[in-house]
């Protein structure tokens, strides 16, 4: 229940943090260009990660336990580090931090320079389309191993859409980049929770048999916070902690 | 072909190969210590946040050498 209900939280988070930056782009294109071809363009990548997943989820999960706990946990443990070493870097003014503000403003610019030819507006179509498949692709690999491994695809993609949805409507009532979304906290958050699923899974998937079994993976989540939190402290000490 | 490959390699493996190679030997090393018949549980938790403390160690010193050369 508890595994479920992080699984859902992990590709909710995920999502949110992706999304929020697709629609950055999706926003730009459609305030400059028109709405029909970047509404199309990201509906029909929705539509090729939904595929992903439906198709892919169910096939892992088919997979050996251990195995697949060994495989998907490494890749997790990676991901995850990647994910927190970037916002504990964002976090500490070694890295700039995004700025959907900036982002809106550079595609804006982008999509009034690009021509436009008659008929169909490619440009945005494809740039609506590519754009969000990028950063779904993330949120893709996010549901399918946190699912299989946990064998609640169903619910990872739940949480995923959930997001999506919120992300979505508030995009669409507010009609501007949604830059008050505190986008590195939310990546801190996914980092920590792919970190500790990862370290958790491939642990099992090597054989090693974890202090109170499920009750470890709680355990791993408040250790990974404190010493992400503690390495944040420390980097912002420092005397290069300026932004990059 | 070698484009997608090198696109996967690149979106897992992200910004540092240094986390992805430590992972793979903290791994092993639990996995060896496994197969002996050792504790291998504390290996993880204490060998994962020293891995990226040495990446994030190496980030800094970048945007140290960045700092001093501009």
């Amino acid at each position: 229940m508890t595994g479920n209900l992080l699984v859902f939280l992990g590709a909710a988070l995920a999502s949110a943090v992706e999304m929020v930056e697709a629609l950055t782009i999706v926003l730009a294109l459609g305030v400059t260009r028109g709405w029909r071809a970047p509404l199309q363009g990201a509906a029909a990548a929705l539509a090729v990660l939904t595929v992903l997943v439906a198709v892919l989820g169910p096939a892992l999960e088919a997979v050996p336990i251990d195995l697949l706990r060994l495989v998907v946990g490494s890749l997790l443990l990676v991901f995850g580090l990647q994910w927190l070493r970037k916002a504990i870097l964002r976090a500490s003014g070694l890295k700039a931090v995004h700025d959907e503000e900036e982002a809106f403003t550079k595609e804006v610019a982008a999509a009034r320079a690009a021509g436009r030819a008659a008929g169909a507006d490619r440009y945005a179509l494809v740039i609506s389309f590519k754009s969000t498949l990028l950063e779904g692709l993330e949120v893709a690999f996010i549901v399918i191993t946190l699912g299989a491994n946990q064998g609640a695809t169903g619910i990872a993609a739940a949480g995923a859409f959930v997001a999506l949805a919120v992300v979505v409507v508030v995009g669409a009532l507010v009609r501007h980049p949604l830059s008050r979304v505190p986008e590195n906290t939310l990546k801190f958050a996914v980092g920590v929770m792919l970190t500790s699923f990862g370290m958790f899974w491939a642990g099992e998937g090597v054989g090693i048999d974890w202090p109170g079994a499920e009750a470890a993976l709680a355990a791993l989540i408040v250790l990974t916070v404190i010493w992400s939190l503690l390495f944040t402290k420390l980097l912002e000490r420092r005397p290069t902690a300026v932004a990059a | 072909m070698r484009q997608l490959a090198h696109g996967i390699v690149d979106f897992v493996v992200g910004d540092d190969l240094w986390i992805a190679v430590a992972v793979v030997a903290l791994l092993a090393g639990a996995a060896a210590l496994v197969h002996l018949g050792g504790d291998a549980w504390w290996l993880l938790p204490v060998g994962v946040p020293a891995a990226l403390w040495i990446s994030l160690q190496r980030a800094r010193r970048t945007v140290q050498r960045a700092r001093s050369s501009a």
